[in-house]
């Protein structure tokens, strides 16, 4: 090959390695964007009703379970939902999200013993919430709730299990 | 780095002989731009792909969620629009270079032997483009995608004697459903995609066996002349590339594909139609009626596929310039001249369909509704006044006959504080004008 052959050469191969960089960087954002950023969009959780406030006993927690609607991308759906509500004495209510904060598992209130155990890795928590034992990072987590009309009223989330500091899944 | 792994591979598996192989296969004649159209359809193939695959991240194939599905993608989703933009013009591109290339390898007798499997092949890979289209546009449930798709499975159910199975077995069912929706899915998304890469390699290697075949007077050139694929070819094909990527980017960002309403199989008022690729078949449909019917729906497409399907071995001669090949050049300007007046006659159809007008009194109220000037205050369909209400789907709101009567008489007595001066006609006239109304859903 003549030196100018060579050159011509040279120059079709940078020009279609630089066309297909071009392209691929061009085709990548957009659809690494469409198949990413959807799915990052934080869920707005509204209000739902867990049911009547005055069947709960002051220290005594209770399960609900209630529907939620739910927005995920196109779709409303109605999931099921339950949490732990405790009524203290001075009338006011908590909610515990239903999952163990060490590995999600669902937890029960043990009335004799007055703890809320879980049955996966043994994580025991007093009446609020307080890890007593086990390898529970935190203490259980709360919702917001609130009491309207006779209505306990409950905004459901859900939280990243496993780590010290509670944050929204 | 990049050395050492070449090395590493090319003492195992001879990579640099399978690279030389490709790159240094010889094109009589030359690179040309006449070539670029077959590795432009591979890229709009693999761009189809992976737009694909992501919109099927979002998209749920059911008539309940479909069309949300779509609309979430279009509207809501990051790049959405682009995305589905990209798919939907990448749909029409691949048609129109498909056909080029159709075209190119028919003019330079390219499909004679050594490549008549190739060409065969070929024709294997435009039915299932078009088998691509035909079961991607019924995907996002709107009205476009539902009629044209009711109309298109029809033709299937005119085969005689086994046209009714094959219609259910097209449409999962006998009306368009669910079954249909997950089939045509199924469909677009597994048999066709695998379908396609098998044929397509097959060609392409085949190709790559058969030797390409380069100008037709290439062996006569003094002196011989015969450059790389690689870097040669592949360049102008690059170039190429890019062209077809910043038009279909272009495309997708400035003309977003479109999405009618929801799919309403209750809609006796919508113009079905079909997309322009496939306006060649509806205008055959229209052309031949009743008995003939068979011809235009079953007949002359397969005669035509049967046809191209024949071409290399019907034309056997050595000869491959065309000057010299008239009558097969007649033929084929003959074949793709016919295929694009029927599509022009296609797209200029006249819409049937004047939406809502039925019944005589709904005619004659829509003369009132002109004569009276009612369109000073109100519009309809977005031609007319902004005082007024929109009367576009009046009846939507407004279902009760007797409402809009007195509503006529006396429109302060139903809406309270109304603008709007009491209409002074006579009774029939009244009917007939709220008739007008109540065909406005």
């Amino acid at each position: 090959m003549s030196e100018q052959d060579v050159t011509r050469r040279n120059f079709m191969i940078r020009t279609i390695i630089g066309i297909g960089a071009f392209i691929g960087v061009a085709i990548s954002v957009p659809l690494a964007g469409f198949g990413i950023l959807p799915v990052l969009r934080k869920r707005d959780a509204g209000w739902s009703d867990a049911g009547t406030a005055a069947d709960l006993l002051t220290d005594e927690p209770q399960e609900r379970r209630f529907f939620q609607m739910v927005k995920s991308g196109w779709q409303e759906e109605r999931m099921e939902r339950t949490v732990w509500l405790v009524r203290k004495a001075d009338g006011s209510v908590t909610a515990f999200s239903p999952n163990c904060p060490h590995l999600g598992c669902g937890y029960r209130w043990f009335s004799q013993d007055k703890q809320f155990k879980c049955p996966c890795h043994a994580s025991f928590f007093d009446i609020d919430g307080k890890v007593i034992a086990g390898p529970a990072p935190r203490a259980l987590d709360t919702l917001p709730a609130k009491i309207e009309s006779g209505k306990v009223l409950v905004k459901f989330e859900i939280f990243q299990v496993g780590t010290a500091k509670k944050t929204a899944a | 780095m990049v050395k050492g792994l070449l090395d590493w591979l090319d003492e195992r598996i001879k990579i640099r002989d399978l690279w030389n192989d490709f790159a240094d296969r010889p094109i009589p004649g030359g690179s040309s731009w006449f070539y670029v159209l077959g590795a432009s359809l591979l890229f709009i193939f693999s761009l189809q792909m992976i737009t694909g695959i992501l919109l099927a991240m979002y998209y749920a194939p059911t008539p309940d969620h479909a069309y949300a599905s779509v609309k979430f993608i279009e509207e809501v989703a990051p790049f959405g629009s682009f995305v589905r933009g990209m798919h939907h013009w990448g749909a029409s591109f691949m048609m129109v270079l498909v056909g080029l290339h159709m075209i190119r390898v028919f003019v330079f007798g390219s499909y004679k032997k050594p490549r008549e499997i190739i060409w065969v092949l070929g024709i294997g890979l435009i039915a299932i483009v078009g088998g691509f289209a035909f079961t991607g546009y019924l995907l996002p449930w709107d009205q476009k995608a539902y009629w044209a798709t009711v109309v298109g499975t029809n033709v299937a159910g005119t085969v005689p004697v086994v046209g009714g199975v094959l219609l259910r077995i097209v449409r999962g069912g006998t009306e368009l459903g669910a079954f249909s929706l997950s089939r045509f899915f199924a469909i677009h998304t597994y048999i066709l995609p695998w379908s396609l890469a098998l044929l397509a390699g097959l060609h392409v290697f085949l190709l790559e066996r058969a030797g390409a075949g380069g100008i037709w007077n290439a062996a006569d050139r003094v002196p011989y002349k015969a450059e790389p694929l690689f870097p040669n070819q592949i360049f102008k094909d690059t170039i190429f590339i890019a062209m077809v990527f910043i038009a279909l980017a272009g495309l997708a960002v400035l003309f977003p594909a479109p999405l009618e309403p929801q799919a309403d199989p209750t809609d006796s008022t919508y113009n079905p139609r079909p997309e322009w690729y496939f306006y060649f078949v509806f205008q055959m449909l229209k052309i031949f009626e009743g008995k003939l019917e068979l011809l235009g729906t079953v007949i002359l497409p397969n005669l035509g596929v049967a046809v191209l399907l024949l071409v290399p071995f019907i034309d056997r001669s050595p000869e491959r310039d065309p000057a010299k090949r008239k009558l097969m050049m007649t033929a084929g300007a003959l074949f793709v001249a016919t295929v694009i007046g029927l599509t022009i006659a296609g797209a200029r159809a006249p819409i049937v369909n004047v939406p809502a007008v039925t019944s005589p009194s709904v005619l004659a109220g829509r003369e009132i509704y002109a004569r009276n000037g009612c369109s000073a205050c109100h519009s309809i369909h977005g031609k007319g006044g902004k005082i007024g209400p929109d009367l576009t789907h009046v009846a939507s709101r407004r279902p009760d006959a007797d409402w809009h009567l007195k509503h006529f008489r006396d429109p302060r007595a139903v809406v309270p504080g109304s603008i709007m001066p009491k209409v002074d006609l006579s009774d029939r006239e009244l009917r007939e004008l709220t008739d007008y109304m109540l065909s406005l859903r």
